[in-house]
Order: C-alpha cells, then structure tokens, then sequence
C-alpha cells in the first residue's frame, strides 16, 4: 500500500523543531534495536515475513548466497528441453534460428546412426553475449524443445568464450515426453526398447493452450502465488 | 532468540572489557610513573613531578593512542553497521575472517590499506605549502583535544603499589590537567577551522574553496553558542577544570539524584549537542562537504590526506563524546544516584572502583558517539540559511538567556536545588512536547484498527 502523505501544515510543536528531532531518534532507535536484537528473517517472500515485537525489520537477501526467485514468465537462461532419453527433443529444424532477430543461435543437424527420419543437432550454440532475451526461440519451436524457464540469469564471465552455451551445457533440467512425438509413435530405432516403453509411459497429450504451467521456472506456478495472495488479502493484508 | 541472549552478553562483555582495559590504563599509569620516579629520581625520595610525568606519558599512550584513535577508526566502521542497522540493512560484510564479518571490522584494515596505497593526486597549480599542511592543521588540534578529558577518577598511588612511598601521589587517566581546562577546549577546536579553510583554499578549486569558506564561517558562527552554553556549566561548578566539574557531579540535589549536568544544565547540553555537532561538520550541517552540490573543502585530496580528513571527523565525534559525559552525563559516576559513588568508593578496592569508573565513563562515551551518529543518518541536511539562522537567532539568544538565568537560579540559591528544580521542569516541559500529539489530526487510514487510536 502506498504511503499516506499527511499535508497539512506543521503545528507549533513540529515548527520547534527539537521536539520533532527527539521523536525521530525514538524511531529510528526502535529500528536500530530491533535490528541489532533479533535475527534477520532470511525468507526471501519478503511479505510473508512475520513483523512486531521481537522480530528484525531487516529486509535484505545476501545476493549471491540467498537469492529470491525470479517471478514466474522470467526469460532466464536457455536451456534444450531433453527427451526421456536423455537425447535433445530438439530434431534441428532451424525455426529458433531463423526467428532470433540477434542471430544468436547457431545449429549444424546431424542424423542419428541407424535412423533415416530422426534429426539432431550436432552442433547447437547459443551465444548468450548476443542474445537479447525476446525469447522469440521458445515461441517459434514447434517441439517444444527450447525453453527459458531455469529461472537464472547468464553469469558474469572473465571470457566471452564462456558466455556461448554449447549443447551439452544447454541440455538440462527436467525431461518432457508427449505422446504425440513423432518418434514415440513411429518407434524410433535409435531410442532403445526398454526407454520407449518408459518414455510412452510417462507422455503426457500436448497442450492445447500455452498456459504458464508449462512455460515457467521448475517449481514455479503462477496460480499459487495467486492463491498465496488472495490467502494474504484474506488475512488483512499488508 | 539466540541472537538476542548473544548480542545482551557481547553488550555486557563489551562494558565489562571497558572496565578491565581502564584497569590496565590505571596500571599503566601507576606503573610509568612510579617507574620514572625510580629510574630519574634519587632513591628513597618521590618527585611528584616525575611522577606526573610518567603518568601523563601513559596516558598519551593509551588515552590518545588507544582510545582515541581506536575509537576514532572503529566509528568509520561503526557508521556503516550502524546507519545499515537504523535503516534495516545488513551492512558491510564482504570482507570474512575464516568465512566470518566480525561486525564489518576487518574494513578497518581494508580502508587503511586503500588510503595508504591511493595515487597521490595533487593539483599542479595548488598552494603547495599549505596544500600539504592543511590535512595536519586539520587533524593535529582535534586529536590533542582528548588531553583534558577526564576519563576515570583520581586514586591514590599507593593503594596500587601498596607500601611504596608513592603514597600522597594521585594517578588519574586525564592526560593534562589544566587550568584552563574548558578554555583550552574553546581555543583549539576553534584551531582546527585553519585546517579547513586552508585546504578549500590552498587546493586552487572553486568548489573546494566554497566548502572551505562555508567551513570557516560556519564554525566561526557555532564557536559563540558552543562557548556560552558550557558558561552555565561553568558556573554550577565552580571550575573550568574537566575533572574537577566530574566531582562536583557527585553531590546530591533534590533528594537523590545526583547534580549530573544534564539535570542542572539541560538548556545548555541541547545547545552544546547541536554546536558541537556544528563544529564536527557532520550531517545536518554538512554543509562544507555537501556531496552533493559542492564536493567539499578535501576536494582536491586523496589518499592518506583525505584520510586525516576523514579520521579529524570521526575523533571530534569521540571528543565531544567525551567532553558530554564529563561535563553533562556525569563523567565517570558509574550510577544517576547521588551518594552511589561514595558507596563504590567505600567498598571497592581503590583500582577496582577506578575501573568501574573509567568504563562507565568509556560506556557513556560510546553511547554518546551513538546518538551523533544517529542524528547524522536521522536529518538532512539544512539550507545555508538555516545553519545561520539556527545558530545566530535560535542558539545564541537560548545560550544567553541560559546563562541569565543559570546566574540568577544560583545567586538566590547557592545549593544548586533551584538550578535543579528548574532543569528538571525544562525536562518536563520537553518530555510533554514531545510526548504530545499534533494538532492537526492525521488523515483517516485506508483501514481503520477497531474504530480509532
């Protein structure tokens, strides 16, 4: 809530001045207590923190070693979104390529051994000093094999050669099969039996609508912080 | 819960530390002084001269040398945590110690490490003399201002040599004890404008020439309040001696309490607070650096130069500390109750009830040098024409008007129970002022807490 700006003109006592500055110094020092008495609350939802009397008023997250996470929709790092076999879902189609204005990505295809349909990339580099983060890539990918939601941001190099993510640093984070992938339905002879059965297991139907349940950091939902919220504003609010 | 039972014993730990360290100051004392007796003196024979000698000599060392500019670096240090802490930050904490801040005390060394290993940069068409004595001019009359502040009381050599023939002889941590006593005060700290102006002067920058004048006529202006509002003072005691003011703060008046300055004198202490704050250039009257529009009169300095700036600043901050407590708070009377002091001098062993008092003073000292730091981080700063204003209409006329009747409450009244009972009504009347609400009831809030305050 913002702040209420009291406007009216200072009274006798608050045009004496030293009376005013004794009740500052009663302010302040209730903070300087309360801050030098009690411990920071490290929880990084800064609005849930419980506040009043015998509680720190500190708000500060130690960056580097705390950190609060990004609201979900953040376009953090990219990542290759792998299939349940550990391979890229990505099947090299140069859409991501061809959509980013930065010309930022790079992609050389490749065939799998023993497979005459199913591409791959080789070769896949993101140059992320390039990259302006329009996420555009994620938008044009029709396998939904390319994603931003790691929920970071690129870190600081000494080199700009660490800044350029190859396939094998991009392929993380948590698998995604759907049971319409082509190479699910059609068997793909370079997915072993054994997975193809595990990974049909686990397909779940593409979604109709892009909904932000499936485009967010890990263990982000948008709809529970709705929830939080509204739960909050039941409390009586802060 | 933890941290509060933790930081509740690092306070007590710190005042008993305070207590023990002005214990060893006492033996250093004690022991310099018996020891020049001994080495300079004809044997079998005391020289009180030497034996003040020696015992002054320990003081500088561990009054100026220790205290002061301990204290003085440890509040570069302190106005970070502390500031961070009014304002609900954590503070500096970057620099660990085997993975641990320590308080942010490790910037100490950091700091001292930057200053000394700085660029020199030197304007090529500054005064050059006076471009390199200002940061002296600007440092050296603050720093030897400590010498008379009286931080523990005055005991018996021979209660710490028991035996010795050093009887007679009395050791006390005041470095000078002069007649001049609040005198010199007045003399040298109007001294170090000379470090300022020169240094806007000398620097051959406008900018820095501003910050120098504006430093000049501002300490100028704050020299008359600060030096009538210790006149009352002056006056309730009977002395300008520091330590002799110190003693007479333990008779008692109206009933228990004890005739601290604060009680007697507390017209004269806001005046002498908010002057001395003038003289300390500090937030909100900052106006000779103001950073933001002018950088200030140390403009043209770096390194180590700008240090003694910097460090000039923070020892008058521990200076007027200390000048507070000996003339207002009590000095090194452990407890606000008359005749407690006698008590503790009753049934403490010498040494011991002079650590006592030396700590407590120590205490008194730091929770001064708190509350300007407090107020810097509280105010912003005023408008050229307020400083003036505030000094030459508001200052100077309650700092006479406080002598006036400072004079007439003691001539009706000798004891002192007048001065007293009128101090403790301008409390009263402060006390009311400020517990009053405003006139004008604040705006309704959005949602109201149960119908009302």
């Amino acid at each position: 809530m913002p702040y209420q700006l009291d406007n009216r003109p200072a009274d006798l006592r608050e045009q004496m001045y030293f009376p005013e500055i004794i009740r500052g110094i009663g302010a302040v020092t209730a903070h300087f207590l309360r801050n030098l008495f009690f411990t920071r609350d490290a929880n990084p939802d800064i609005l849930d923190r419980p506040r009043g009397l015998g509680k720190s008023d500190n708000v500060t997250i130690f960056y580097p070693e705390e950190k609060a996470p990004y609201p979900p929709g953040y376009r953090g790092l990219h990542r290759l979104v792998p299939r349940g076999d550990g391979l890229p879902r990505c099947v090299a189609c140069y859409m991501c390529a061809t959509a980013c204005p930065a010309q930022c990505i790079y992609i050389e295809a490749g065939e799998y051994p023993g497979d005459p349909v199913e591409k791959y990339p080789v070769k896949f580099v993101i140059d992320e000093l390039r990259c302006v983060v329009c996420g555009f890539c994620v938008e044009a990918c029709p396998k939904d094999a390319i994603r931003m939601d790691t929920g970071e941001h690129a870190p600081p190099s000494y080199e700009r050669d660490v800044q350029q993510l190859h396939e094998q640093a991009l392929l993380r984070g948590p698998s995604v099969d759907y049971a319409g992938d082509p190479w699910l339905k059609r068997a793909a002879p370079s997915i072993p039996a054994d997975k193809l059965a595990a990974m049909k297991a686990a397909a779940t139907p593409y979604p109709a609508d892009a909904t932000d349940e499936y485009a967010q950091t890990p263990g982000f939902s948008v709809k529970a912080l709705a929830a939080e919220a509204r739960a909050r504003s039941e409390r009586g609010g802060r | 819960m933890k941290r509060f039972f933790g930081m509740s014993l690092a306070l007590v730990i710190l005042v008993g530390a305070l207590m023990a360290l002005s214990g060893l100051f006492y033996l250093a004392a004690a022991g310099l002084g018996w020891g020049f007796n001994v080495w300079f003196g004809e044997p079998g024979r005391v020289d009180p001269a030497l034996v003040h000698y020696g015992a002054s000599l320990a003081n500088v060392l561990t009054l100026m040398m220790v205290v002061l500019m301990i204290s003085g670096s440890l509040l570069t240090v302190a106005e970070r945590k502390w500031s961070a802490l009014l304002q609900n930050r954590v503070g500096a904490n970057r620099i660990k110690v085997f993975g641990n801040p320590l308080g942010g005390i490790p910037y100490l060394a950091a700091d001292a490490l930057k200053m000394l290993t700085k660029e020199k940069m030197e304007p090529q068409a500054a005064t050059r003399m006076l471009y390199e004595l200002a940061p002296v001019m600007a440092f050296a009359p603050v720093f030897c201002l400590f010498a008379i502040v009286p931080v523990g009381p005055a005991i018996d050599l021979g209660s710490i040599f028991s035996g010795a023939a050093g009887a007679g002889q009395t050791i006390a941590l005041q470095v000078a004890k002069m007649d001049a006593g609040l005198l010199f005060l007045f003399a040298i700290s109007s001294l170090s404008v000379y470090g300022t102006s020169l240094a806007g002067w000398a620097s051959n920058n406008k900018l820095a020439l501003l910050g120098g004048v504006r430093a000049s006529s501002q300490m100028i202006s704050y020299e008359v309040s600060l030096g009538l509002s210790l006149v009352g003072a002056m006056m309730a005691y009977k002395s300008l001696q520091l330590d002799e003011i110190v003693v007479a703060q333990g008779q008692g008046v109206l009933g228990i309490a004890p005739a601290w300055g604060l009680l007697l004198q507390p017209v004269g202490f806001l005046i002498f607070f908010t002057s001395g704050f003038a003289e300390t250039k500090r937030a909100p009257f900052d106006l000779p650096e103001g950073e933001s529009e002018i950088v200030g009169y140390f403009l043209e300095y770096s390194g180590m130069k700008f240090g003694m700036f910097f460090l000039a600043e923070f020892l008058e901050i521990a200076i007027f500390a200390g000048v507070i407590t000996a003339v207002f708070l009590g000095g090194w009377h452990p407890l606000p109750i008359a005749g407690a002091t006698e008590w503790l001098r009753a049934h403490l062993h010498p040494l011991a009830f002079a650590s006592v008092g030396g700590g407590i003073f120590l205490a008194k000292m730091i929770v001064l040098m708190w509350l300007q730091l407090t107020i810097r981080w509280l105010l912003p700063r005023f408008r050229y024409d307020q400083i003036q204003q505030l000094c030459w209409k508001i200052l100077l006329p309650a700092a006479l008007v406080n002598v006036f009747v400072t004079g007439a409450a003691i001539l009706i009244d000798p004891s002192l129970q007048l001065l007293a009972g009128l101090g403790l009504l301008t409390m009263v009347v402060v006390a009311v002022l400020v517990g009053a609400t405003g006139k004008g009831a604040a705006p309704a809030a959005a949602h109201a807490h149960g119908g009302g305050h």
